[in-house]
């Protein structure tokens, strides 16, 4: 049986635009024999069980996320097609922590650079997905990856990258706030403002030192990352981070100028492994087989030698199998929808036993049903008021109240000041004419009044 | 004299709407909000106020009165932060071990979220000066990322591991042990019920309503945290991560007392016994324990949580 490897399809380059593929086929380069796999540029990430690629298929068992890969590939070989296996306990040790380290810090670098940086996203990133997807599907895919990338990055305060955002906002919230309370504005950094790359570079470069700087100490003089001889999953992950930071050509290139002026060894590093694992350059043809080439690609992978990856074609369904995607991942970005098929997602997957769910879901279920009714009666109510079949007493009275700050409403900000002052004279009659019933005055105030207060006439004319 | 400043926003506009990249777009929308600004005249009128500023009103008399000694506001109940015990939520107990740690005298107060100005717990409410002249400035509510410093300023010898697995390590806590700490205690149906029910939604209110509600906002932002990093949460994949955390860590630690071989214990010792106390606490009373079972298998670990419990919460 020959192993399946789907990835995201190829970018920069690179095999793959994809951190997590990356590594994934830097694994299997290393640990699987050439010929027991194949490398499918699918880009479809709704193949896998836990709908992310990479995704391994052997046959119709599906393994989806590149630890869950390692692991199975561990499994199946029955513990010969492992990287760590020979690593010394402390080694061991920091492979795990270091994996754990670039995942967390190596995964906003890219989000920043690639997706949320506007300039690039536009003019980079979004395009390579019309090379490697099919026609509809690149307009839902980058979108939602760079919806998820800004998600990641909003607490490191640097949505600034993201000029579409901004534009509008910055302009309009000045005009509001009165000149006495205005802060005086930062000239010198207005003219920094050219790009918010470089308004916020000093951020930018010591969240990337952070990355490097430990990485670059960690491999010291060593060929690989933790040991001298071993490649281990760590070096996977690293590479495949490291070259997507490091390989993209970007009109905003503060990552890859970081990585290149401040860390020149592990920059030398990253393309030397790079160029040895993934065979030189990777074109979007050489990855999808496109039909065209089909006759001449045999001689061409026999000339590569031994570097180059073992591409087969993608088969994406057709029609019908583009179709299911699309309508897939619009159900997916629809609020409520999606976040049903995300939560049945998990169970799914969780293999819980349906008694479990039961208990906790139905005092959730019953909650909901009794809002829902709670709901529905309120708007039935509502709407006999406003057709009047039901109305209370002192209706006629606030309705003039509601028609006089509803007119003052249209003026806006300053309508909202004067109907405070509107409600208050209104207050202010109405205590006068009370007092000047308590005075006594005879029948002609209680005519007066009538409109006014319809209980205090009744009272009134019972004492006469 | 009106449409004059008007004239002008709008040249403004005009070279500005150039420079960006959909000139037509977003001339049209400003547009279109310039239905809805306010009128020049009244926006003039309404730039002269506010005429006078106001120096603030004092507090009122009831209000807590800054305390002899700086108080730590935590996640814990009345009676375990008279006694000074640990706090049941890791990122305060992490705080608490280490101002105990660097020998900072404090008081803890039972508290929740919504009592902090970050919106988050634990913060460090600062003793009364003596010199009440600055005390605004003096008791300023300091966040926990800025304790550090706190205890620094305030003559505790803070040592800094400056080693080079300090972030690899503090990575692996920060992400694999807390993702597997987050869905253990928040979307594991049994340990929700049995563990984080009583100590955060029923402690905080005895109206139904409100405790579903409560309940449903603390699973749906455990859910969102892991949902930022996959695409699914991924339970055997989370528990044999942090299974080998656990086993990373057990070999950094080694034979040595506290990490990274120092003579005392660090910021790094506080933040790993947040997690190993609560998870090795019978009191807890853990339903499903996977987690604190994989904790358990490392026993340097164990003795490193019993030290610290010894030696700086008496016990």
């Amino acid at each position: 049986m020959i192993l399946e490897l789907h990835v995201w399809g190829p970018a920069f380059s690179l095999p793959s635009i994809d951190p997590h593929c990356l590594a994934a086929i830097a694994y299997l380069q290393q640990a699987v024999p050439r010929g027991k796999w194949v490398l499918v540029a699918t880009s479809d990430p709704a193949l896998s069980p836990t709908n992310e690629l990479p995704a391994l298929r052997n046959g119709d068992i599906w393994i989806g996320g590149f630890r869950n890969i390692f692991h199975y590939l561990a499994q199946f070989s029955s513990g010969e097609w492992v990287l760590d296996a020979g690593l010394p306990d402390q080694q061991g040790a920091d492979c795990i922590a270091f994996s754990s380290f670039v995942e967390s810090h190596g995964q906003p670098l890219i989000d920043l650079s690639l997706y949320v940086s506007s300039q690039n996203y536009t003019t980079i990133t979004r395009p390579i997905y019309n090379t490697i997807q099919a026609f509809p599907l690149p307009y839902l895919t980058p979108p939602s990856i760079r919806a998820t990338a800004k998600q990641r990055t909003a607490h490191l305060g640097l949505s600034s990258l993201d000029v579409d955002t901004e534009n509008g906002e910055g302009r309009r919230e000045p005009s509001i706030i009165p000149e006495s309370l205005r802060k005086p504005k930062p000239t010198v950094s207005n003219l920094l403002a050219a790009s918010p790359e470089t308004n916020s570079q000093i951020r930018l470069s010591a969240l990337a030192t952070t990355l490097f700087e430990p990485l670059q100490k960690l491999k010291g003089k060593k060929r690989y990352l933790v040991s001298d001889t071993h490649f281990s999953s760590l070096d996977c992950l690293a590479l495949g981070y490291l070259s997507l930071i490091l390989v993209p050509d970007l009109p905003q290139p503060w990552l890859a100028q970081t990585m290149r002026s401040n860390f020149p060894d592990l920059a030398a590093w990253t393309e030397e492994l790079g160029e040895s694992i993934f065979g030189g350059p990777v074109d979007v043809s050489d990855a999808l087989l496109s039909k065209g080439k089909a006759d001449t690609k045999p001689i061409r992978t026999s000339e590569k030698g031994k570097g180059s990856l073992p591409w087969a074609a993608p088969y994406n369904g057709g029609i019908i199998g583009v179709g299911r995607v699309f309508l897939s991942s619009i159900g997916d970005s629809i609020p409520i929808v999606g976040q049903l098929r995300r939560n049945t997602r998990m169970r799914q997957h969780g293999g819980k036993t349906p008694g479990d769910e039961l208990q906790t879901s139905s005092s959730w279920q019953t909650l909901t049903t009794v809002g829902s009714v709670i709901s529905a009666v309120g708007l039935v109510l509502g709407y006999m008021f406003h057709q009047g079949v039901i109305s209370l007493p002192s209706s006629e009275e606030s309705e003039k109240q509601g028609s006089n700050t509803a007119d003052l409403n249209a003026f806006g900000d300053a309508g909202a000041a004067l109907s405070i002052y509107a409600n208050r004279m209104d207050a202010e009659t109405q205590r006068q004419r009370a007092i000047g019933q308590q005075l006594g005055h005879g029948a002609p105030v209680a005519e007066v009044d009538v409109d006014v207060d319809v209980k205090r006439d009744l009272v009134t004319i019972t004492e006469k | 004299m009106p449409p004059k400043p008007r004239d002008k926003r709008g040249a403004d506009e005009d070279s500005s709407a150039g420079q960006s990249l959909a000139p037509a777009l977003s001339r049209q929308s400003r547009k279109f909000a310039n239905l809805f600004a306010i009128p020049p005249p009244v926006k003039a009128l309404f730039d002269y106020v506010p005429v006078l500023v106001y120096p603030p009103n004092e507090l009122p008399r009831r209000a807590p009165k800054p305390a002899k000694i700086p108080s730590l506001y935590v996640f814990s109940n009345k009676e375990d932060a008279a006694a000074g015990r640990p706090s049941f939520n890791p990122s305060c107990l992490k705080w608490q071990a280490f101002l105990n740690i660097a020998g900072v005298k404090h008081r803890l107060v039972h508290s929740s979220n919504h009592a902090s100005p970050t919106g988050a717990l634990p913060f460090l409410l600062p003793a009364a000066s003596a010199s009440t002249s600055d005390t605004s400035q003096d008791t300023y509510p300091i966040p926990s990322n800025k304790l550090v410093k706190y205890a620094e300023d305030h003559g505790a010898s803070v040592e800094e591991s400056s080693n080079l697995r300090y972030e690899a390590y503090q990575a692996l806590l920060d992400q694999r042990i807390r993702s597997a700490w987050l869905y253990t205690l928040y979307l594991e149906p049994l340990n929700f019920n049995a563990v984080a029910y009583p100590l955060y939604v029923s402690s905080a209110s005895t109206n139904p309503l409100v405790r579903a509600s409560i309940s449903h906002q603390l699973r749906a932002a455990a859910e969102a945290e892991l949902l930022k990093h996959s695409s699914i949460i991924d339970i055997d994949d989370l528990y044999s991560e942090a299974d080998k955390a656990f086993e990373a860590l057990s070999i950094l630690l080694g034979e040595d007392t506290w990490f990274f071989g120092s003579e005392k214990p660090t910021l790094f010792d506080a933040s790993i016994f947040a997690y190993t106390h609560l998870l090795l606490d019978d009191s807890m009373g853990w339903k499903e324990d996977k987690l604190s079972g994989a904790l358990r298998r490392r026993e340097n670990l164990a003795q490193h949580q019993e030290r610290l419990l010894v030696r700086y919460f008496g016990g």
